[in-house]
């Protein structure tokens, strides 16, 4: 591997470092395993990279990358997922731009994102991020009325967890 | 949904939150060891392959050659090895093939069959060794049986005089490979399944659900 590569991969990764944070943030629940997976999917990202060409779009291909790390090829149990303090583990949300009924629900909602599979956690984090059912689809391999009747089904767990 | 478009707003919104990383510590990043499963899988496959290998050069071993000259086996255990090497040759081409056609850039899905179908021509290696050691232990079973000097032969082995007769010792020893063998393969193939289990236990389960989605 050359030296150009070296920089312009790290480079690359560091102006997008967020999509893989924010990865690392849905399926890890303290700062030790977020660190850990990061340093896994960068290097799948970095192993990947030369046959990265371009024909996608960067951030696309490294969703991809960064799922598939967190869903398959990560190895570390996930166990203290049910007794996991909330506040650890997202970043505080500010107090002052949401009232506190909007705030409380947030704060719900993102336990209960939390509490997700891992595939269905994988759906959530896409639509999140804006991304529409076709690449949904793709990035799993389902398809895409598939993947939107997975999604129903995950607003309803959602509802469920939300008001027991 | 109201509660997820909501949440996808404030989502957004976190951007500025998130750790930043310097190029520094991403330079360093990359030159780490991965520790991923395909990783595992490939190392654990590679024991598989050569551990059994490795017990030709202990001294025992070649000493039980020579035994199983003595009962008469000398040829078949000369065509089985040929046959084996055979076999572990073609098996390891075709877990080459499988590992090599593992790739972080495809759907999960297919990611998730590729690694279940190398893991399960490794599975195969193993049924197929275990019984190639269950039917190595027979056949040695069948050999005392058969035998005419196995006090001669038993001796040479053990360097010990005995005192049994010789209808007695060939049941005793007969009794003992068979025993040893049945606990040696169960021994080997519970190692083998209890790896693999824990190992791609959670990649099984997300396989099944995607999966069950597309039935």
């Amino acid at each position: 591997m050359n030296k150009d590569l070296e920089h312009q991969f790290v480079t690359e990764l560091q102006n997008n470092q967020n999509i893989v944070h924010k990865v690392c943030t849905l399926y890890t629940n303290d700062q030790d395993a977020h660190n850990d997976l990061f340093q896994e999917i960068t290097i799948q990202l970095w192993k990947a990279y030369p046959k990265f060409r371009g024909d996608s779009k960067l951030s696309t291909w490294m969703y991809r990358v960064a799922l598939n790390t967190a869903i398959t090829l990560y190895r570390k149990s996930k166990r203290s997922i049910q007794t996991q303090d909330y506040e650890s583990v997202i970043f505080k949300i500010k107090a002052d731009e949401y009232d506190e009924t909007q705030e409380q629900q947030l704060k719900l909602m993102y336990k209960a994102v939390k509490q997700l599979g891992d595939i269905d956690k994988a759906l959530v984090f896409l639509y999140l991020e804006d991304k529409d059912y076709r690449e949904i689809a793709e990035t799993l391999g389902i398809s895409e009325v598939n993947a939107r009747v997975k999604m129903n089904r995950i607003k309803t767990k959602l509802r469920t967890i939300l008001n027991p | 949904m109201d509660e997820l478009d909501l949440l996808k707003k404030d989502w957004q919104k976190k951007e500025d939150h998130l750790p930043k990383l310097s190029y520094q510590d991403i330079y360093k990043m990359i030159w780490k060891k991965s520790s991923s499963i395909v990783k595992w899988i490939l190392i654990i496959s590679i024991l598989e392959f050569t551990i059994p290998h490795l017990l030709y050069f202990i001294p025992s071993t070649k000493s039980g050659f020579e035994f199983y000259e003595n009962i008469g086996l000398k040829y078949i255990f000369l065509s089985l090895t040929i046959i084996q090497y055979a076999v572990v040759i073609y098996f390891i081409y075709l877990f080459y093939k499988r590992y090599k056609e593992i790739s972080v850039l495809d759907d999960a899905k297919n990611l998730m069959q590729k690694i279940i179908k190398t893991r399960k021509t490794v599975k195969h290696y193993i049924i197929y060794s275990l019984s190639m050691i269950m039917f190595i232990f027979l056949l040695v079973v069948i050999g005392v049986y058969f035998s005419d000097n196995l006090i001669e032969s038993y001796s040479a082995l053990v360097d010990e005089p005995i005192d049994l007769s010789p209808t007695k010792l060939k049941k005793v020893v007969m009794a003992t490979i068979a025993i040893f063998g049945t606990l040696f393969t169960l021994f080997l193939g519970g190692i083998y399944f209890l790896l693999y289990g824990r190992l791609l236990k959670k990649l099984k389960a997300n396989y099944k659900e995607l999966q069950k989605l597309e039935v």
